[in-house]
């Protein structure tokens, strides 16, 4: 059996390779995306501040992306990107609270920042669509990352902490917002 | 590279097994609606008696408790102690938790397993960090031994279960006993155990009461001579509560304590350690120094008052 710890190792990569870095219009905006189908990034629609930003995949090409959709009241954007990058397998199911993920992103502008915890539960707020929460320490720049589980399929989009808390939006209202929007 | 469900790698095989450790020892955490706001977290930990951290319950009337699968039961409060942080419960609802055989080790990996409400359970994750004992808490309490964990600490975990990978219960988490600081505690299963059964008997853990507020001061050299062995420091009374048991012995604010039944006081938590419930009713005689004269006073233990 491969050690556990090259086994995280292996996945890191795979969903650093589908993590990009957006930077915002405006000086200083600047957070994560996740390439979420060929040609199209998702990331926070608070990291995006115009009708187009920019855009460097994992191979270290830089985009000018253009915004394809915004939702503010979820917090996510779409952006077209011309790559040629494959985008990641998305999790088909909730992740089981305790089971293990890893968020990547560019916290502070360290470009493609692994972190790992748990899923911690899932938050119904009132209004808007239901979150879930891991615990893992998320930093400004994560924004619009993935939110991975242990085969690399991405469960969701990171968007902030709350309470000491990761907070993400789950996979399934992602997808809805990109069907709507794509 | 989608494994297979017959052939999972190593980090799929933890992920499960820490999913189904979570699952499995929530059917026995409740929510304890005991104040307002978020509720606390709790344990069924025998049948028909809950257990959860006293520093959450700030009523005893209308409790009410979430169990697992959503019901809520009413719950009266079988006894509290302030000194470890625990209170126990007794409510109509079926289920206990499972207990691990051996004891945790330092570097264990551990999860937490709260029930803040009705949105179902939630976990952490982390390790276990140090055990430390025997330790005496800030109130007072002598615990055999405490679990220290590097784990992050979240709203309404007080209370919740901690549990090993195979999701069986090793302890009891609490935010109460740091006295304001964020620590991550676990009382282990043995020292929860002691309790319960002393709540479960009597409603409460009687401990030794002077009604002074105490701190170590230094004795001056001249001073420390006149007692023997020379005691180099001593508690000085801060505050006297003129009707409990030192005051009514004639204990003024100033006094200096040097010695309790015989034993030297350097820290308050020498005094703590003289006050066990044996003492409770007991006359002892307390030495030390009023202005520099030599003290001697005979005081009648009373009992803790129980916040």
């Amino acid at each position: 059996m491969i050690p556990i710890t090259t086994e995280l190792a292996g996945i890191a990569a795979r969903v650093r390779a589908a993590t990009v870095q957006v930077q915002g219009r405006r000086r200083g905006t600047w957070g994560s995306g996740v390439l979420w189908r060929p040609g199209v990034v998702v990331t926070n629609a608070h990291v995006v501040t115009g009708r187009s930003a920019r855009v460097e995949t994992a191979d270290g090409t830089v985009h000018d992306a253009r915004l394809l959709a915004t939702d503010e009241g979820q917090d996510l954007a779409l952006l077209a990107v011309s790559t040629e990058l494959p985008p990641p397998a998305l999790a088909r199911d909730e992740p089981r609270v305790g089971a293990l993920v890893v968020a990547v992103g560019n916290p502070l502008g360290l470009s493609g920042a692994v972190t790992a915890g748990i899923v911690h539960g899932r938050l119904t707020p009132r209004r808007g669509p239901p979150i879930i929460l891991a615990d893992l320490q998320l930093l400004p720049g994560n924004s619009g990352g993935p939110l991975a589980d242990v085969l690399g399929r991405v469960v969701g989009v990171n968007t902030m902490m709350v309470r000491g808390l990761a907070a993400a939006i789950p996979c399934e209202v992602v997808e809805r917002f990109v069907e709507r929007a794509a | 590279m989608p494994a297979s469900a017959s052939r999972k790698t190593g980090l799929e095989q933890l992920s499960d097994d820490l999913a189904a450790a979570v699952e499995r020892a929530a059917q026995t955490v409740v929510a304890v609606n005991g104040r307002p706001r978020i509720a606390a977290s709790g344990v069924l930990w025998r049948a028909g008696v809950v257990v959860t951290a006293h520093h959450t319950l700030r009523r005893e009337e209308d409790l009410t408790v979430t169990l697992a699968d959503n019901r809520t039961v009413p719950a009266t409060v079988a006894g509290r102690d302030g000194a470890t942080d625990l209170a126990v419960l007794k409510l109509d609802a079926p289920g206990s938790a499972e207990f691990a055989d051996g004891a945790v080790k330092v570097g264990h990996l551990v999860l937490q397993v709260g029930r803040t409400g009705s949105a179902g359970h939630s976990a952490s994750l982390g390790l276990v960090g140090a055990i430390v004992g025997p330790w005496r808490t800030w109130r007072g309490g002598e615990i055999e031994s405490l679990i220290q964990l590097d784990l992050a600490i979240h709203d309404g975990f007080s209370g919740s279960p901690l549990i090993d990978t195979s999701g069986k219960v090793v302890g009891l988490n609490t935010s109460g006993l740091g006295r304001g600081v964020a620590l991550a505690l676990a009382l282990p299963v043995p020292v929860v155990n002691r309790v319960v059964d002393g709540l479960l008997a009597k409603g409460r853990i009687a401990r030794g009461y002077l009604g002074v507020g105490l701190q170590a001061v230094e004795v001056p050299a001249a001073l420390a001579a006149k007692f023997a062995p020379p005691a180099r420091s001593g508690l000085i009374a801060l505050t006297v509560d003129a009707d409990g048991p030192a005051g009514r012995a004639g204990l003024q604010l100033g006094d200096v304590i040097v010695t309790v039944a015989g034993q030297p006081v350097a820290d308050v938590r020498d005094l703590f350690a003289l006050l066990g419930p044996e003492r409770v009713g007991a006359t002892v005689v307390l030495t030390g120094l009023r202005g520099g004269a030599p003290l001697e006073l005979k005081v009648t233990v009373g009992e803790r008052p129980t916040q």
